[in-house]
């Protein structure tokens, strides 16, 4: 008979899953057109906000910088320093945030067709990374503005990228999966960034951290867990170059726990996307 | 054996119900001092409620041949909408197992995924790949979609901006359109004026005479006897009995 054979089990594990999400791709790239249009309508000047809003953090984020005089790199202005690690910040922080929503935002259509629901969060992912992507462009001016020549190893920098993309979808999955049931996270949400937006390296370096002699060990330690810690180190490395070296202990300790958090993403969202219709 | 596109076996679906155990609230003061306690002791949340079982779905098996179209009738809550769901791989069941040959796509809603700031031409593109279509696939019938809905004039306006009559023959016209070797079809005809209903019942009829098998649950007993050939009876969550129509 036909190929296509599907069988309906109370707790079958579906061995199709991950093909069915690759015969899915169309609604994939559907859904994250769809917020991409969806993102500017009826605003006046559209993508400059995906402009404007690192653009207000960068300045904040100098500024607090500055007046608590964090150290600053010989020959790496100031600002190069804060806006290397901000946008990587905003992408974190915009993808994270939209991919736990994601879910309940979409309800209408969880409860009324069928598809792989990973689609959902993955999709939303899209839209930031675009943001991400023209917000760029702030960089590569503040760059052609102090005549700033990064070496060779920008080219590394799709591979931190990926990483932030890894930590945010990992988060973002296991928030999503955890917020379809109990809406308390999303109040969560918020806290998580704002607080992260203080307790990673944008308005200082990690070398403060490491070199400070005020800050116990045990801080220290707790410190790299935060995986956009390694993600910013490594972004600050690419772009900047010598000057801001990359620890690798603590960086492999950030790589671990974003793919720690990637895994268990996955798996909480594979457990709980069953009852998904049931409960939202 | 051999033609039974869709075997269905002892499915079952339980939910869960909460009931509060207290007795009536007689105040807001009652309500809020109540509230406020709760926050305090969180044992306190669970302990006030009590589940129970409900069973939407008991133990309904049957089967449906290729290029059948069966009708599902029965009571509000005879278990219709969950068995629907079921079939579309939206809920999973509790107990049973449905073997499915074919694919299928689910009309469960009329614009599922429609989004209100995008264009009438926007959705037709998204609302065809949300019910399972293929990019080529919606191209090559987006100007049979648009004629058939008969709002050309407004494809580049944001739907929210539709009158409903618009926006529901729009949905439709996407829905009509879809191509599976099964379709699935929950209470979605009783839309737009009596004409437009018309057209929707020949359209239907035109989809399912193609050789194409239909599951199609509707209170409509007209249209149930106009499109199908075959009536499955619910009643409170039991399989009663599989009949053919009489024509």
């Amino acid at each position: 008979m036909s190929k296509h054979r599907i069988v309906i089990e109370p707790s079958s594990e579906n061995s199709n899953y991950w093909k069915d999400l690759w015969n899915y791709r169309g609604l994939f790239y559907f859904l994250a057109w769809r917020d991409v249009l969806v993102k500017y309508k009826q605003t006046a000047i559209g993508l400059l906000w995906a402009v404007i809003r690192p653009l207000l953090t960068i300045f904040v984020m100098w500024f607090i910088g500055w007046l608590f005089e964090s150290k600053v790199p010989q020959g790496i202005p100031r600002i190069l320093l804060v806006c290397a690690a901000t946008l990587p910040w905003q992408f974190f922080s915009s993808s994270f945030s939209e991919a736990s929503g994601s879910l309940v935002a979409n309800s209408n259509l969880l409860t009324k067709v069928y598809f792989p629901r990973l689609i959902i969060p993955a999709s939303t992912v899209i839209v930031c990374l675009i943001d991400f992507l023209i917000s760029f462009v702030i960089l590569l001016i503040i760059m052609l503005y102090y005549q700033f020549v990064p070496d060779v190893k920008i080219l590394l920098l799709p591979l931190f990228l990926f990483l932030a993309l890894v930590t945010s979808i990992g988060a973002g999955l296991f928030i999503a999966a955890l917020n379809v049931k109990y809406r308390d996270f999303r109040y969560v949400i918020p806290f998580i960034v704002q607080f992260g937006l203080y307790i990673s390296p944008i308005a200082f370096s990690s070398a403060d951290i490491y070199n400070s002699t005020r800050i116990p060990q045990l801080v220290k330690y707790i410190y790299t867990l935060n995986p956009m810690v390694g993600i910013i180190d490594g972004f600050r490395w690419c772009i900047l170059g010598g000057e801001t070296p990359l620890h690798l202990n603590p960086f492999i300790a950030s790589i671990t726990v974003s793919i720690l958090l990637l895994i268990m993403g996955i798996w909480y969202f594979r457990k709980m996307e069953k009852s998904f219709a049931d409960v939202i | 054996m051999e033609n039974n596109i869709i075997q269905v076996e002892n499915i079952s679906k339980r939910y869960l119900l909460n009931h509060q155990n207290t007795g009536s609230y007689n105040s807001l003061r009652d309500v809020i001092t109540d509230k406020a306690q709760s926050i305090f002791r969180p044992s306190k949340i669970f302990s006030k409620t009590n589940t129970e079982e409900f069973w939407a779905l008991n133990n309904v098996s049957f089967e449906v041949k290729q290029g059948d179209r069966v009708g599902i009738i029965g009571r509000n809550g005879a278990g219709k909408s969950t068995l629907l769901k079921i079939l579309s791989r939206i809920v999973t069941p509790t107990k049973g197992r449905i073997t499915i040959d074919g694919r299928v796509a689910s009309l469960l809603e009329v614009g599922t995924g429609f989004h209100p700031e995008l264009t009438g031409r926007e959705n037709i593109f998204l609302n065809g790949s949300i019910l399972g279509m293929r990019k080529a696939e919606i191209k090559s019938k987006f100007d049979e979609i648009v004629e058939f809905s008969g709002v050309e004039q407004f494809l580049d306006t944001p739907v929210k901006r539709y009158s409903s009559g618009m926006y529901v023959r729009l949905a439709f016209a996407v829905a009509a359109h879809l191509e599976p070797e099964i379709l699935i079809v929950d209470e979605v005809l009783a839309v737009g004026d009596a004409e437009f209903q018309k057209k929707c019942l020949g359209k239907m009829k035109d989809v399912s005479s193609s050789g194409r098998t239909v599951l199609f649950v509707s209170h409509n007993m007209a249209a149930i006897q106009s499109l199908c050939d075959k009536a499955i009876y619910l009643s409170k969550a039991k399989y009663k009995k599989q009949a053919r129509l009489i024509k």
